[in-house]
């Protein structure tokens, strides 16, 4: 590959998505270059994360074309599994999986996708562990651990599979107030080390100070898209200024 | 006491009869129940019919129908099949610990397959939406996910199936079955003591249904180590 720095590692062109006869993506058009960081925000049904869902084809668009890293989104199951690898992404109810511990959470899917073996895969699940300043939860089960400590568990086990790219929804829209600094930190530190990130999120602090770029959406299309100082000051569409005034009015 | 002298070793091999068809029926009983809730989650149209005929049929008639059905209704069908090949043939006789097997297996099995479908729809979501994001195609997903976390739920409904077909080897010996209510029925002809012989048939059930009581509080616990035990 020759363009391989000038290629976005996002190309979404024209997606339509609909459930039924309700259209959840209309029209969207978003490139998203290697190291970028977006937020993307909206009132609630906006289609914020049916927008991120369809970048590791969780949901099928309906229409358009999405390429991820030179990759096309298609019915072939093979791309599908090697956007999925380069492609992490980290819910808002964390989504670990109940009957595994900790770092058994983050070590299947290294073994079973990547191939990695049993040693391997528990020596880079301890080393993200650490990261997310939780390697004594290790032997735990997610039921044991507060809401905070299993979202950072949920990074960790997104960032054992090493992707290009991490997908957050909404990651601390179900964490009690006094939790959502010690998710937001781990995410500002994977910030600071360049990862690719597109974040749908309400908590506009974070989006300020970490953002490349704010996307704004409502009724399925991408109303506005600006640089943090710009989007927060200045906003342009009508739309904007009255989401921005309802959730910024405390 | 002394009426029984004579009878144990017949109550035994009643015993052990009743555990053998118990063992086979819960393999068959399984593979059912897994089958019809597989049909009844596909999206094929056919399988789906089929499977809502088993669950109607065999949950909406009367056990001991279905045994006596099943074992007259294959005698004909294979001795019918016989006579293509030997017209001398009268009467193909189906081993009863068979025909018996099968038909407790397909009754529980119709209400297992309930208890699976509902207990694969119980899986959260959540759980696979991640397996999948982490790029594990759908067969890794359904070992190492969907089949984890529905056990656990299908565990407490299916520890009542088998207590169920434990129970209805009891019914086999209307076929003639020599499991421990057969036994008890030639015992009561000789000594003419009914009420002593059923109730030793009574505490052999017993026995049974208490042990598989406890595997299964026993493996409950061992599955909810991670969950309501781990608080």
């Amino acid at each position: 590959m020759t363009d391989d720095n000038s290629r976005p590692l996002i190309q979404m062109v024209k997606v339509d998505k609909f459930f039924g006869s309700f259209q959840a993506l209309r029209n969207i058009d978003l490139e998203v270059q290697k190291g970028e960081r977006i937020v993307i925000c909206g009132p609630s049904g906006s289609g914020k994360s049916t927008l991120i869902r369809c970048i590791n084809r969780l949901e099928k668009h309906n229409a358009g074309e999405i390429i991820i890293d030179g990759i096309e989104l298609t019915d072939k199951v093979e791309d599908i599994d090697a956007v999925r690898r380069e492609v992490g992404m980290v819910f808002q109810n964390f989504n670990l999986f109940p009957h595994m511990t900790i770092v058994k959470n983050l070590m299947i899917a290294q073994q079973l996708v990547r191939k990695t073996s049993k040693d391997e895969s528990r020596k880079l699940a301890m080393r993200y562990l650490e990261r997310v300043k939780i390697p004594e939860q290790a032997d735990k089960y997610p039921i044991q651990l507060s809401g905070g400590q299993q979202q950072r568990v949920a990074i960790a086990r997104a960032l054992c599979m090493e992707p290009e790219i991490i997908l957050f929804d909404e990651p601390t829209s179900a964490l009690d107030p006094e939790m959502i600094n010690e998710v937001l930190d781990v995410m500002v530190d994977l910030a600071k080390e360049g990862m690719t990130m597109i974040c749908v999120t309400h908590e506009m602090g974070f989006a300020r100070s970490v953002a490349d770029r704010i996307i704004f959406m409502d009724e399925g299309e991408i109303v506005e898209q600006a640089e943090p100082a710009a989007f927060f000051d200045n906003p342009k569409s009508e739309r904007t200024r009255a989401f921005l005034d309802q959730i910024l009015s405390h | 006491m002394e009426v029984l002298t004579g009878w144990w070793d017949d109550y035994l091999w009643g015993a052990v009869i009743v555990a053998k068809v118990f063992a086979a029926s819960l393999l068959l009983m399984v593979l059912f129940g897994l089958i019809g809730a597989a049909a009844k989650l596909s999206d094929n149209r056919v399988a789906q019919k089929i499977a809502n005929g088993y669950t109607v049929i065999f949950r909406g008639t009367p056990e001991i129908l279905v045994i006596l059905l099943l074992y007259f209704g294959s005698a004909i069908v294979l001795t019918a099949i016989a006579q293509v090949f030997d017209p001398d043939i009268r009467f193909v006789d189906v081993p009863p610990f068979w025909a018996g097997t099968i038909a407790i297996a397909l009754i529980v099995g119709s209400y297992a397959t309930e208890t699976f479908r509902g207990a694969f729809l119980g899986v959260k979501p959540g759980s696979i939406e991640a397996a999948r994001a982490l790029g594990m195609s759908p067969l890794q997903t359904f070992i190492y996910i969907r089949i984890p976390e529905m056990w656990r739920i299908a565990l407490p409904p299916f520890g009542n199936h088998m207590l169920s077909l434990v129970k209805d080897t009891a019914l086999i010996s209307i076929i003639g079955l020599n499991e421990t209510l057969f036994v008890a029925k030639q015992a009561i002809t000789v000594t003419g003591k009914p009420f002593t012989m059923y109730i030793v048939v009574g505490i052999i059930y017993l026995g049974f249904s208490s042990l598989i009581t406890l595997s299964v509080m026993g493996i409950e616990k061992f599955g909810n180590r991670t969950t309501v035990g781990a608080r």
